[in-house]
C-alpha cells in the first residue's frame, strides 16, 4: 500500500487533505510541525512526503534537510506546498530537492492528482 | 720761540758764509791790486776806507739775506699750512665716505633680502665698526605671531644670553616699555651715582645686563609703526654718549624699513596661509559628510596655524551641556580628557552666543567665579579664545583655544580666523546632519519597502491558507457524494475559514484607522481583571504547550475602556507569548494597581527580543526577522494594534527581554477614578 506523509500546521488543512484523499487507496499520515514530521517519516517510511515550508519547531526546508543527511531517508521525494507564488521561494523549494511545489489553495483534483503521480508505476 | 725749519737755518748760514767769502776774496784782491799798482798810498787811510766800504756791503749782504730766509720762511710756513689743511680736510672727506659707504652699503645690502636674520646679521656688521669692540649689540624685532619682540641679531662680549630670546613687551624692563615701545624715544641708562636705583631695577629686569655699566634702547621706527629696538650694551661709562649712539640710530632708521617690510611679507604670507586653512576647512567640509571628520582635521590645523597649546571642540546642546568631544593638545600638553565639563571660556562664548578672547584668565573679571577661576588655572590656562557653534539656531558646540605658556593678546585677525572656521564647521555639520537624516530616513523607507513586501507575502499566505481550506471543502461538497453530516461539518469548517479571513482583514483596516485616528473606542465600565482572565480563557484551549497562570491584584478595580478592544490587546499578547515560545513555559499574567494606573505584566520564557527590536516591534510590520522567527505565523500587525489601542487608553506599553530567556511585555492603563479611590479606600 502506498503511504503519503503530509506536515501542515493549519488543522483545517490537514483535515481537508485527510478527507480528500480518503476516497483513495493511499495511506495518510498527517503531522503539524517539522519535528512531529521527522519521526513521522522514519517510523512510516512512507513513498512520498507532502510538506507546508512555514511551520513552527522545523521549517520545511529543514525537514527536507534531515532527510538528504539520512540515507535512509534520503531517496523519499517531498512536495512543498506553499501560499507564495513568488519565484525566489519556489525555487527555494527546488534548492532544498523539492521533487515538485504545490501551490496553495489548491484543488482537490490537484491534490489528488499530484499525489497520484508518485504511484503511477 | 718758533723753531726755524731746519732748511731755513742752513740757508742763512750758507748766505752768511757766503757774505763772508766773498768779503775776504774783494778785500784781497782789491788791496793786491791798488799796492801793485801802486795806488796805495797811504796803505793804512785807504785799507781803512776799503774796509768800511766792504763791511757796510757785507752788512747790507747779511740783512738782505736775512729778510729773504724770513720772506722764505713765511712763505715756507703758510705753504705748508695749505698742505697741512688740504690733507686735514682729505682725511676727514675719507671718514665721513666711509660712514656713508657703510650706510649705502647696509642700505644696499638690506634691500635685497627680505629675511629678518640677513637683514639683522647685515645692519649689526654695518655699525659693528662704529661702535667700541666690548659692546654688545642685539636687535630685536617684533614678531607678530609670537606678539612679542624676537631677537633677531646680536654680537658681542653678552650676544650668548640674549640669542634667541623673545620678550613679550611685559617680559622688557618697564622703563624700556614705557619710552621706547610707548613713547618711541631712545633711551640711555648709565650705571653713575645719579642713576645707581634706575639701574639695579633695569638689570634685575634684564639679566643679560650682567655686569656691563651702560645700556642703550632705540627704537626702530618705519611708517609710524614701531618695528623693533636696537639694545647696546656697554661695559664702561662712557661707552655710549650720545656722539656714538649717532651712526647705529642713522642705520636703524634705514633697517627699520627693510625690518618693516620683511614683517609685511610675513604678515601677508600668514595671512594667505590662514585663507587658505579657512578654504580647506571648507573643501573638506564640502568633500566629507562625517562631521566628526571635518571637525578632527580642521581643528588641529586651526591649533597649529594659531600657534595654541591646546584646542577643544565642545558638544552640546547647552551652556551646561557642553563637554569636551575632541581634543588637540600641543606636545607636552597634558590632555584634558573627552568628556571634561569644565570648560568655563567655551561655556562663557556658549552663554553670550558671541567670541570671548581672555588675554589673561587670572586677571580677568569675567573668571571672578573662583571655582570657573579654579578649573581654568587648573588647566595652567594663562590666555583663552572661544567661540560658539551655532546649528539652525540651536546650539550645537563651541571650540575653545587655548594658551598655556604666555599671555597672549588675541589679534583681530586671530578672532576672524577662529570665527570663519566656525562658520565652515557650522554649514559642515549643518550638511553632514541634513544628509544623516536623509540617509536614515532613506534607511527607513528601504526598511519600510521591505517590510511592507514581507507584509505582501506573509498577508498572502496567511489569506491563502483559509482560503485553501474554503476552496478544498466548498470543491468537495459540490463535487463528491458526502452524507448530510459531512456536509455540515464541511460547511462549518468553511464558515470558520471565512471568519478566520475575516478577521485578518479586519485586523488590517482597525490598524489602519487607529494609525489615521479614526479610531471610536466604546468605552464602558469594566473590571480590567475580568478582561484579563477574559482573553487567558480564549487563548488556553490553543496553548496547550503553555501553562498561563494568573496573578490579579483585586485592587485594580474597574476602568473606562473598549471591552473588546482590550480583550484584543490581552489576546495579541498572549498568541504572541505562545507563538514565541515554541518550546512551551509557563506563561505568567499579572495585574497591580499603581497609584492611578493599572499595570499589567505578560512574561513568557520563550525565544526573547534582541535589544536593538525591542522599540521596532511595535511598528507596522516590524515583526523580528530571524531564521527562529521565519516558520512564525504572523502579520506584524498584532503589536502594532496592542499600541494604539492602548494609546487610545491613554495608557502605556513597552517590552523587556533577553534574547533566549523570554520576554516581559508591560502595560499600564489609567484606573477609574471611583475605582481608585475604592483601592485606596481597601487598602
Amino acid at each position: 500500500m502506498s503511504k503519503v506523509v503530509f506536515c501542515e500546521d493549519d488543522p483545517m488543512i490537514r483535515k481537508l487533505v485527510r478527507a480528500a484523499l480518503r476516497s483513495t487507496s493511499h495511506e495518510v499520515h498527517v503531522a503539524e510541525n517539522g519535528k512531529l514530521c521527522l519521526a513521522l517519516i522514519d517510523e512510516v517510511r512512507p513513498d512520498v512526503v507532502f510538506s507546508d515550508v512555514m511551520m513552527p519547531e522545523m521549517d520545511g526546508f529543514g525537514v527536507a534537510d534531515a532527510m538528504r543527511a539520512r540515507p535512509a531517508l534520503a531517496h523519499i521525494p517531498i512536495v512543498f506546498m506553499t501560499a507564495s507564488v513568488q519565484r525566489e521561494q519556489i525555487e527555494e523549494c527546488f534548492r532544498h530537492g523539492a521533487a515538485g511545489h504545490l501551490a496553495k489553495p489548491f484543488t482537490m483534483t490537484e491534490l489528488r492528482a499530484r499525489v497520484a503521480q508518485f504511484f503511477k508505476n | 720761540m718758533r723753531k726755524l725749519p731746519r732748511s731755513l737755518r742752513f740757508y742763512v748760514a750758507a748766505s752768511t758764509l757766503y757774505a763772508a767769502v766773498v768779503f775776504f776774496a774783494v778785500q784781497f784782491i782789491y788791496t793786491f791790486q791798488l799796492t801793485q799798482s801802486g795806488l796805495l798810498v797811504a796803505q793804512r787811510d785807504s785799507g781803512n776806507v776799503l774796509s768800511s766800504i766792504q763791511i757796510v756791503s757785507f752788512i747790507v749782504w747779511l740783512g738782505i739775506s736775512l729778510i729773504a730766509a724770513a720772506v722764505m720762511h713765511r712763505l715756507a710756513t703758510a705753504l705748508a699750512g695749505a698742505q697741512n689743511a688740504e690733507e686735514e680736510a682729505k682725511t676727514a672727506g675719507e671718514q665721513k665716505e666711509q660712514e656713508l659707504g657703510s650706510i649705502f652699503g647696509l642700505s644696499s645690502a638690506i634691500a635685497g633680502p627680505l629675511d629678518l636674520e640677513q637683514i639683522g646679521s647685515y645692519f649689526v656688521a654695518a655699525i659693528r665698526g662704529a661702535l667700541p669692540a666690548d659692546m654688545t649689540l642685539a636687535l630685536i624685532v617684533y614678531d607678530d605671531l609670537l606678539e612679542a619682540f624676537r631677537t633677531v641679531a646680536t654680537d658681542g662680549p653678552r650676544s650668548a644670553a640674549l640669542r634667541e630670546k623673545s620678550y613679550s613687551s611685559v617680559a622688557l624692563p618697564a622703563v624700556v616699555r614705557t619710552r621706547v615701545i610707548d613713547h618711541r624715544q631712545s633711551l640711555l641708562l648709565v650705571d653713575d651715582a645719579a642713576h645707581r636705583d634706575m639701574w639695579k631695577k633695569v638689570v634685575e629686569e634684564l639679566p643679560a645686563l650682567g655686569t656691563a655699566k651702560s645700556f642703550a634702547a632705540l627704537p626702530l621706527i618705519s611708517r609710524e609703526r614701531l618695528v623693533g629696538a636696537l639694545l647696546l650694551i656697554g661695559e664702561g661709562t662712557g661707552d655710549l654718549i650720545a656722539d656714538k649712539v649717532q651712526l647705529p640710530m642713522i642705520m636703524g632708521q634705514y633697517v627699520a624699513g627693510s625690518i618693516h617690510s620683511a614683517l609685511s611679507v610675513k604678515e601677508a604670507e600668514a595671512r594667505a596661509e590662514r585663507e587658505a586653512l579657512v578654504n580647506r576647512v571648507a573643501q573638506r567640509a564640502r568633500a566629507s559628510l562625517d562631521p566628526e571628520e571635518i571637525l578632527r582635521g580642521t581643528v588641529e590645523e586651526l591649533a597649529k596655524v594659531l600657534d595654541v597649546s591646546r584646542a577643544l571642540v565642545c558638544t552640546g546642546a547647552t551652556e551646561d551641556d557642553l563637554a569636551v568631544s575632541y581634543e588637540w593638545d600641543a606636545a607636552g600638553v597634558a590632555p584634558v580628557g573627552i568628556g571634561a565639563k569644565h570648560v568655563p571660556v567655551a561655556r562663557l562664548a556658549a552663554r553670550l552666543g558671541r567670541t570671548i578672547i581672555v588675554t589673561d584668565v587670572r586677571q580677568d573679571r569675567r573668571f571672578t567665579d573662583p571655582r570657573a577661576a579654579e578649573d581654568v588655572i587648573q588647566q595652567d590656562v594663562m590666555s583663552a579664545a572661544a567661540t560658539p557653534i551655532r546649528v539652525g539656531g540651536q546650539l550645537a558646540g563651541a571650540l575653545s583655544f587655548s594658551q598655556i605658556d604666555r599671555s597672549r593678546e588675541w589679534t583681530a585677525d586671530d578672532v576672524r580666523l577662529i570665527e570663519a572656521v566656525a562658520q565652515e564647521l557650522r554649514v559642515a555639520i549643518t550638511a553632514a546632519e541634513a544628509f544623516e537624516r536623509q540617509r536614515t530616513a532613506v534607511v527607513e523607507l528601504e526598511r519600510l519597502n521591505r517590510a511592507k513586501s514581507d507584509f505582501v507575502s506573509i498577508v498572502s499566505h496567511e489569506f491563502r491558507t483559509p482560503l485553501t481550506g474554503i476552496q478544498g471543502f466548498s470543491e468537495m461538497m459540490a463535487s463528491e457524494e458526502l452524507t448530510i453530516d459531512e456536509m455540515r461539518e464541511y460547511a462549518g469548517d468553511i464558515n470558520k475559514d471565512a471568519h478566520r479571513l475575516n478577521r485578518m482583514i479586519s485586523e488590517m483596516l482597525d490598524l489602519d484607522k487607529m494609525e489615521s485616528g479614526r479610531m471610536q473606542l466604546h468605552r464602558e465600565r469594566l473590571d480590567l481583571n475580568a478582561v484579563i482572565s477574559d482573553a487567558v480563557d480564549r487563548v488556553r484551549p490553543n496553548a496547550p504547550q503553555h501553562p498561563i497562570s494568573l496573578r490579579l491584584d483585586p485592587l485594580v478595580g474597574e476602568m473606562n475602556g473598549d471591552r473588546d478592544k482590550l480583550i484584543q490587546v490581552m489576546a495579541n499578547l498572549l498568541s504572541n507569548a505562545v507563538k514565541y515560545s515554541p518550546k512551551g513555559g509557563e506563561i505568567v499574567v499579572s495585574s497591580r494597581a499603581e497609584g492611578g494606573a493599572a499595570h499589567v505584566v505578560v512574561r513568557d520564557h520563550g525565544m526573547g527580543i534582541p535589544k536593538a527590536s525591542l522599540e521596532t516591534i511595535f511598528e507596522r510590520y516590524g515583526r523580528v526577522e530571524s531564521a527562529e522567527t521565519r516558520h512564525i505565523q504572523g502579520t506584524g500587525l498584532g503589536l502594532p494594534i496592542v499600541r494604539q489601542i492602548v494609546h487610545l487608553h491613554g495608557g502605556t506599553v513597552w517590552a523587556e527581554s533577553s534574547v533566549g530567556e523570554g520576554s516581559v511585555f508591560h502595560v499600564t492603563l489609567p484606573r477609574a477614578a471611583s475605582g481608585t479611590a475604592a483601592a485606596e479606600a481597601a487598602s
